[in-house]
């Protein structure tokens, strides 16, 4: 038991913190959080422009020429793999950047557009018509009427899949060692090469993507049951 | 002050209105009765463009608003409108509910607004709920705020699409009592209900609406008392 106990020990020393290893965690971890963050936020502008083109229509009802463009990129993005958009980022479309933290935050930006785009799509649509029709009568734009009306329950509707979307982008991140970029995933990868030890760097990262994602989990619950402050009857 | 011509409405191949002309001036009261699917509340919709007509015109103040040049968003604003469903913007509060029109098309400032806001919720003793979300409130009060909502934008014309049909029995009341003082006031009105006590009550005029066609114009006494078109006496019978 003693034996066990002082290998589990020695393994988690050399893993964690024999050369300062702990601090390459802590640097992976910053750029999974830094391209999940920016990308989220690019994310979440562009899905919501790619969800009112996607909506716009004419005055007979017929898709404009930008619903059929975000139509196209939605069906894109969501037809190729996210480690292949990434690598045609870096190796073709944007081969003269070496900034492969920018490449990345474009790459999943683009990505998680294409899924919140239809979320929030979705959350437009289960706004009651008579949302719209009472914000028109009173002779509001139709933009006006969207941005201080529809969207605003749109996203109160959309909070749960779009947090369910920020937690799948912080770990399809993991995907970033391709364009050499040594983030939580690859760091640990590293460090089980380096010290023919793969159960320590491997379960430690996975802990840490866990609890991160938790965090957001429990920070999202908290920002819907405030946004459903509107809804108590 | 309105008026409309050959007004006609289709959705696909069903015709809704097959030709619509009429005439209402300042300070009328106009009840539409009639069964339902007639067209009642798509003539009312058309009237602030809520629906496109296929053919024919309407002019508001002498000022053509189906042409496609008008300016749809000025002439809401001289026509408030109150809804079966009363359509209280869920995400706002009843005091954000009624300024943000005014504020936002920069008829009022927000504290003019505010003022105005108070002063008509005050009207329909509901400034106590100045702060509350629309989910909280009774149908009644929802109504009673949406007309609010509606005449904080001192609309020259209130249209009014069933306003009472989607209340509970008990709460009809509190709602047609804040419309006949408004009735009173002298706002031009136009109400498409199934009230007909209401209608006797504050219509200057009457009109059944029946297969997309105004079947009978008259004053409430003749429309109730002698009506002419068979379809309306039958109508009657069996509402009244």
């Amino acid at each position: 038991m003693a034996d066990w106990l002082s290998s589990i020990a020695q393994k988690f020393y050399t893993a964690f913190i024999k050369a300062d290893r702990w601090k390459l965690y802590v640097k992976g971890l910053g750029y999974t959080m830094e391209i999940s963050a920016f990308a989220a936020l690019l994310g979440i502008v562009l899905g919501t422009i790619v969800a009112l083109m996607k909506l716009s229509h004419t005055r007979s009802g017929k898709p404009t020429v930008w619903a059929h463009i975000a139509d196209i990129y939605i069906d894109i993005i969501r037809g190729t793999p996210s480690v292949l958009q990434l690598l045609i980022m870096w190796c073709v479309i944007m081969v003269s950047s070496k900034n492969g933290v920018l490449v990345s935050i474009i790459t999943f930006g683009i990505n998680s557009g294409a899924y919140v785009a239809e979320i929030i799509r979705s959350g437009i649509l289960a706004v009651d018509k008579g949302q719209t029709e009472a914000g028109r009568a009173m002779g509001l734009s139709q933009a006006q009427t969207m941005a201080y009306i529809v969207l605003p329950q749109a996203f109160k509707n959309a909070l749960p899949p779009i947090g369910n979307e920020f937690i799948t982008l912080i770990k399809e991140t993991a995907i970033v060692g391709y364009v050499g970029l040594s983030d939580l995933t690859r760091a640990a990868n590293n460090i089980s090469a380096r010290t023919y030890e793969a159960f320590m760097p491997l379960f430690g990262a996975a802990v840490i993507y866990f609890v991160i994602t938790k965090l957001l989990s429990v920070l999202l619950g908290k920002l819907e049951r405030r946004m459903r402050r509107s809804d108590n009857r | 002050m309105i008026t409309v011509k050959g007004l006609k409405k289709s959705f696909g191949n069903n015709e809704i209105l097959k030709g619509i002309d009429y005439e209402i001036d300042k300070g009328e009261k106009i009840v539409i009765v009639g069964p339902s699917g007639a067209g009642k509340s798509t003539f009312l919709r058309c009237l602030n463009l809520l629906e496109e007509p296929t053919a024919g015109q309407i002019f508001l103040d002498g000022e053509e608003i189906t042409d496609p040049k008008a300016n749809i968003n000025k002439v809401r604003q001289k026509m408030g409108m109150v809804f079966q469903h009363f359509n209280l913007f869920a995400n706002l509060t009843v005091m954000e509910n009624i300024t943000l029109a005014p504020v936002k098309l920069k008829k009022m400032t927000k504290e003019q607004a505010h003022e105005k806001a108070v002063q008509l919720l005050k009207r329909v003793n509901l400034l106590d709920k100045a702060d509350a979300y629309p989910a909280s409130l009774s149908g009644g009060q929802q109504q009673r705020i949406a007309i609010v909502r509606a005449l904080a934008m001192n609309p020259e014309v209130m249209l009014f699409d069933e306003p009472t049909s989607a209340l509970d029995p008990e709460m009809v009341g509190e709602v047609l009592e804040v419309m006949r003082e408004l009735a009173e006031e002298g706002m031009t009105m136009i109400v498409v209900t199934h009230e007909m006590s209401f209608a006797k009550e504050v219509a200057t005029k009457c009109l059944f609406i029946d297969q997309g066609i105004i079947m009978e114009e008259n004053t409430p006494q003749n429309f109730f008392d002698h009506p002419q078109n068979p379809r309306l006496q039958d109508f009657l019978s069996k509402v009244l």
